[in-house]
Formats: C-alpha cells, sequence, structure tokens
C-alpha cells in the first residue's frame, strides 16, 4: 500500500494506487482525491482544517503529532510520498522521519521506503528550496545515520521545468517508472527464469536498505558497453546516482535471445566491488533485450544539497548559501560496528560465559 | 593417530570456521538450550535476515560444512531436517567464544 503525504504527495500516491492512504491537514485537498482511506490531521487553528500549512513545515510538523500512532502503525513496511518543498508533506514527514530515527531497530518487513519530490531550485519558490534543504540536512538525515527506514528515491522536478511538462504528464512519468520498478519481483515470478532469481522476498530486502535508490529501465544492446548505455539511460526523473554500494537488476531476453550478456553485467559491478541480485528472465514480447536497473548508494544530505544548490541559478545559490551557513554542521559520527555489536550483544546477556553456560547446560562440554 | 594430531586437526578445523559457522552454531545452541527445533529454512531466514547471505545454496553450503565437520547434526524429523549441535560442536563454540572475536547475534526465529 502507498501513503501520500501533502497535496503533491496524495495526487501521486493516488495515480500509483487509488486504494491509497492520503494524509493532510486540509480537507478541501482530501476532498480532491477519491481515495477512501484517509488521515486528516489536526491543526490548531481558528481558522479550521479548511486551509493548508501555507509553505510552512512547522504547522505539518505539529498537525504529525495528532495522527503519530495511527501514521507509524500505516507506513510499516510501506512506500511513502511526499514532496520536500511545501508545509505539510515536508512537516508530516519530518515528524514521522524524527519517530523512527529514534526507535531501537525495525525489521527489514517493517522498514517504510520514501519516494521524495525535491523542488527545481531555480524556478519554484525560495520557501520551497529552504524548507528541502532543511529536511535534507535534518530529518532526513537522521534517519539514514540510524538505518530506520527502507530505499529513499530522490525525485526531482527539473525535467519538468525544463521540459514544460504538465503536472500531471510529469506525475504520469514518475508513478509510470515507479510502477515498472516494483513490477521486477512479479516479472521474475511470471517469466521463464534462465539465469539468477529475484523473488518477492529478495525484492524486499533490497527496498528494506536505508540507502537512495536510482533505479532505471532501458533497451539493452548486448553488443555495445553497458557503463556507456546505463549513463545514457539514468533515470530523468531521478538525482542520478553515486558509486553503487549494492545493486540489482532483472534482464528480460526475447525468445531464443542470448543470455550471456549478463556476465558483462555482473563484471560491470564485481569491478566496483558490488555483487548484484539479478535475474534473467525470457520475455516473449520483447524484440530486444531490456534491463530494469537499481543501484543504491548512501551519501550524506549536506552532499545533496549541494548538489541541489548545483541546478539554483546565482541568486537562488547565493540565498540557500546564506540560510546553509545559518544551520550548524552535523558532527561526523564515528561507529566502530564491532564494537558496538559487542555492546550491544552484551547488554543483551549474550557474553561469552552465557554461550558456555548454555553448552555446560547441555551438558556438550 | 596420536592425541596432538588429533587436537591440532581439530583446531585447524576451528580456526577455519567464519562468523556465518560460528552464527549458525551458536543458533543451534541456544535453540536446543530452549527446547526448540531449529531447522535449516528458519537458519537461511536468519542468515538473510542478518545479511550473512542472500542464497540458499550458500546457507546450505555453510550448514554442510558443519555437518561434514560432524560440528552439527541434521535429522530428519517429520518433513524438516532439524539440527543439533555435537559435543565436537560445543568444543568448537565454545573455542571460537574463547578465542575468536566474533559477537553472537540474535536469531530472529528464536527471539519472535
Amino acid at each position: 500500500m502507498v501513503i501520500g503525504i501533502g497535496g503533491a504527495g496524495g495526487k501521486l500516491a493516488y495515480q500509483l494506487d487509488p486504494k491509497c492512504t492520503v494524509v493532510n491537514v486540509s480537507e478541501t485537498e482530501m476532498k480532491k482525491l477519491g481515495t477512501e482511506s484517509k488521515i486528516l490531521a489536526s491543526v490548531h487553528s481558528v481558522r479550521g482544517q479548511m486551509r493548508g500549512s501555507r509553505k510552512d513545515p512547522g504547522i505539518g510538523k505539529d498537525a504529525f503529532f495528532s495522527i503519530r500512532e495511527e501514521l507509524l502503525h500505516r507506513v510499516e513496511g510501506e512506500l511513502v510520498i511526499c514532496s520536500t518543498g511545501g508545509g505539510t508533506g515536508n512537516g508530516i514527514t519530518t515528524g514521522l522521519l524524527e519517530a523512527l530515527s529514534t526507535r531501537e531497530r525495525i525489521l527489514p518487513a517493517d522498514k517504510t521506503s520514501f519516494a521524495l519530490i525535491l523542488p527545481y531550485a531555480k524556478l519554484e519558490p525560495a520557501e520551497f528550496i529552504d524548507n528541502t534543504i532543511n529536511f535534507l540536512q535534518g530529518p532526513l538525515s537522521e534517519v539514514i545515520d540510524s538505518g530506520n527506514s527502507g530505499n529513499i528515491f530522490l525525485f526531482s522536478n527539473r525535467l519538468k521545468f525544463t521540459s514544460r511538462m504538465s503536472e500531471s504528464a510529469y506525475n504520469q512519468a514518475i508513478i509510470d517508472s515507479l510502477r515498472d520498478y516494483y513490477a521486477v519481483p512479479e516479472k521474475g515470478e511470471k517469466l521463464d527464469l534462465l539465469d539468477g532469481h529475484i523473488d518477492y522476498e529478495d525484492f524486499a530486502l533490497f527496498n528494506a536498505k536505508p540507502y537512495f535508490n536510482h533505479f532505471t529501465m532501458f533497451t539493452f544492446d548486448p553488443a555495445e558497453d553497458y557503463e556507456k548505455q546505463l549513463q545514457k539511460n539514468l533515470n530523468p526523473y531521478l538525482l542520478p546516482p553515486e558509486n553503487p554500494i549494492e545493486a540489482l537488476f532483472l534482464l528480460e531476453i526475447p525468445s531464443n535471445g542470448d543470455l550471456t550478456a549478463f556476465y558483462d553485467i555482473l563484471e560491470f559491478y564485481a569491478e566496483q566491488n558490488v555483487t548484484p541480485v539479478y535475474g534473467v528472465v525470457e520475455n516473449p514480447r520483447l524484440k530486444q533485450p531490456r534491463i530494469t536497473v537499481s543501484m543504491l548508494y548512501s551519501r550524506k544530505p549536506m552532499e545533496l544539497v549541494e548538489d541541489f544548490n548545483q541546478v539554483s541559478q546565482k541568486h537562488t545559490q547565493a540565498k540557500v548559501r546564506k540560510s546553509l551557513e545559518q544551520h550548524v554542521p552535523l558532527p561526523k559520527l564515528e561507529v566502530n560496528l564491532k564494537k558496538e555489536a559487542q555492546k550491544e550483544a552484551r547488554e543483551k546477556g549474550a557474553n561469552e560465559e552465557d554461550i558456555i553456560k548454555v553448552l555446560q547446560r547441555l551438558g556438550k562440554i | 593417530m596420536n592425541r596432538d594430531v588429533e587436537t591440532n586437526l581439530f583446531q585447524e578445523q576451528v580456526n577455519g570456521l567464519q562468523e556465518a559457522h560460528f552464527l549458525v552454531l551458536y543458533w543451534v545452541a541456544v535453540a536446543e538450550d530452549r527446547g526448540l527445533s531449529y531447522n535449516i529454512t528458519n537458519c537461511f531466514d536468519d542468515l538473510k535476515a542478518r545479511a550473512v547471505t542472500r542464497t540458499k545454496q550458500t546457507a546450505t553450503s555453510i550448514i554442510e560444512t558443519l555437518q561434514y565437520l560432524r560440528f552439527i547434526d541434521v535429522r530428519d524429523e517429520g518433513n524438516r531436517k532439524n539440527m543439533y549441535i555435537t559435543p565436537h560442536g560445543a568444543r568448537a563454540l565454545e573455542s571460537l567464544v574463547r578465542e575468536h572475536n566474533f559477537s553472537p547475534q540474535k536469531s530472529f526465529y528464536l527471539e519472535a
């Protein structure tokens, strides 16, 4: 199930799945969508619930506390869609991410994925940019450090403005690409398997990792270099990826096609020390091979903010930098995973002596 | 074969074990201690959840290694293959705990 938060998030979620849940502070906004599942967050305002958050994430964040428990329960294992520019999507999702960050541990099956729509700095209001920068540096950074989120998809509004697309066409393009990506395990199950395997469980585990996800799909020419094809066909709606930490791909081959091309793809990722989860299937409806590939990468939101700035004009950049200077940089957290694991194990009581006692109780030593 | 040679072989076998083998031995011992059966599928789920492996083949090879070293017994019970730690396996786990720096991790199956 999909959960759309705020105006933009609600619209996208509804387009992706009409049975989605929408969350908003404005009844008027929610009534525009036909979905049955709605959560109205309360705003303490004498003007009632008819107005939105007016680009102020503070209003959205306050409203989050009125639906905290219900929302935390609903998002378990689901995809949340919101924009980072406005007040409601940003504010409520900020509350949600902060709550997730403070949880002790979330099982992979319960991790929430986030599709975030970032504004186009050059042409969108300055408040949207400031809200986004605060969001990336604050709650998003925290949830990544905590490891308590699933994949995070960073969509950018850039192409909408540079290609002068209508909002509905742009939204539809995002939804189509998301749908295509989420169809991977279904194809793995329904089409004839030639090599490797991606089942629902593998796919869910991949999506439960707390990294940024860049996915794309394109017609694949086995005679051409994979890396060149990938660079040419990156998903134009998502921010470009960094070096991948993990990868997943599904290669669809027409009937009687050459399936050995996938070895080249595996080699490409092996050079980057990545062992992809992959599947090769036969799709008789295709005339040429087609690949759906997803790469997980991890960067501090601070660097993302810099990326974000690159697309803005000089005057907007000056404004953004000014606001960045006002923020305290996050201290670098040095974590020794081994020591942390030992500490945690000790806290749980499973130390050396406990294990020896178990073996003695069993009478085996 | 004299006892020194046996001891050396045992120690070499234990030194060759990796963290995945340690975790399986540990989970098998905890399960037996709690009177629970722990089968190959439970073990595969735990190894997957702990991101040790994504494939059944690797999980099976980890288990088979322990079985061939006679560190665990794999018994057909009903339609399940349940695992039990042997006295050699218990000594191996003891040695891994005392001399290697592996940290026990929770089994989702046993803690559920």
